[in-house]
């Protein structure tokens, strides 16, 4: 649509005294007689839509995914349901064994990498609140809901680690969670380096 | 229009995109009003809107949204267009023969706007087309011959039996 004010025709203007120019201007905006809202609404619920990548899945993909998914959740139940046992060899080194010494066989707690992880988020976070400026405002705000999604999930995996410390499931969780967050801070400060997206 | 709630909706937040909905139904549903008839203009918005979601991911905010969706609507009404005149074949071929017998306005004169309202019903629907685009909506000619495959020296073509027209029935109606 061209910024051309209405009556600027580029074919004949329409004159001042014009019968024509003077009905569309007086041609006033009206509103719908109900509301259409709930009749979109019905139909957006029910219609897929297209993604950037215009992704479609088949049935047969779909059907596939939902087996690898079930696969994966059973796996993750098993090995919640049941912990790996350590040997008598490494029950010693975990019960009375020096940590400074001797890490292998023993349950790496999530917590061991906090300082690190702490210093590095905020070193990164502060590169970002510096540098946010130069990111479209549409980056930024994905960027805080991603963050906001992850930091949800660190904190539910944390309150977890709390009851049951040893569960090696909750500490891979959060040892992935953290290294999203990472990974995410990283490229988020990378762009505004760049100078945006 | 927060640029937010387009983005949310994009993310499939359907409140978001109902907030988007409020905010340009107005414009979506008098465009469709004024190309497509009062009769059609409720059912055309709710098509807009659908497609809007549908093709909202591909907004890569290089126009306004407010401009995007604009042109959204136009195509999605011209499709309309297109189907019923597939029907009736009569989109752009046969204008000129219906802009040549259309009848003068049997509605009692009220005001120039509802007298031009009923008057843009007689016309074809490529020549209201063309006439709504140009004189009302600000479309250049090189623009419209891009939505509806004709040449630029089609449009002005329809564009000034179009004005002819409506003048012609618009002042037997202030005469009268």
């Amino acid at each position: 649509m061209s910024d051309r004010k209405f009556g600027e025709s580029d074919h004949e203007p329409l004159k001042g005294d014009d019968v024509l120019k003077q009905a569309i201007a007086e041609w006033r905006d009206e509103l719908p007689t109900r509301d259409l809202w709930s009749g979109i609404q019905s139909r957006i619920d029910t219609q897929p839509k297209t993604t950037a990548r215009g992704i479609t899945l088949t049935l047969p993909q779909l059907a596939m995914a939902a087996t690898l998914l079930i696969a994966v959740a059973s796996g993750l139940t098993w090995m919640v349901a049941h912990p790996p046992v350590a040997t008598s060899n490494e029950q010693v080194i975990q019960a009375y064994g020096n940590p400074e010494e001797e890490t292998q066989g023993t349950i790496v707690q999530a917590n061991f990498a906090d300082a690190q992880f702490n210093a590095a988020v905020d070193d990164l976070e502060k590169i970002l609140r510096e540098e946010r400026d130069r990111l479209d405002p549409r980056t930024v705000l994905i960027i805080e809901r991603n963050l906001k999604a992850i930091d949800a999930a660190i904190n539910e995996a944390r309150m977890a680690l709390n009851d049951d410390p040893a569960n090696p499931y909750l500490n891979s969780h959060l040892a992935d969670a953290r290294r999203r967050k990472l990974d995410l801070l990283r490229t988020a400060t990378t762009l505004a380096s760049a100078g945006g997206d | 229009m927060p640029v937010d709630d387009v983005v949310l909706a994009t993310q499939g937040d359907t409140a978001a995109f109902e907030r988007v909905y409020r905010a340009h139904m107005p414009r979506i549903f008098n465009l469709a009003r004024r190309m497509a008839g009062p009769d059609a203009a409720e059912e055309l918005t709710q098509d807009v809107f659908v497609r809007a979601w549908q093709k909202l991911s591909l907004f890569r905010g290089e126009s306004s949204f407010a401009t995007w969706l604009h042109r959204l609507a136009v195509n999605v009404i011209i499709e309309r267009f297109r189907t019923l005149g597939t029907q009736r074949e009569r989109f752009l071929a046969d204008s000129e023969a219906v802009l040549d017998v259309a009848p003068a306005v049997r509605t009692k004169h009220m005001d120039l706007s509802m007298d031009l309202q009923a008057a843009i019903e007689q016309l074809p629907d490529g020549a209201r087309t063309v006439f709504v685009l140009h004189d009302v909506e600000g479309y250049r000619h090189e623009e419209i011959g891009d939505i509806l495959g004709v040449s630029p020296g089609t449009s002005k073509s329809q564009l000034h039996r179009a004005r002819q027209t409506l003048r012609a029935l618009l002042m037997k109606k202030v005469e009268s």
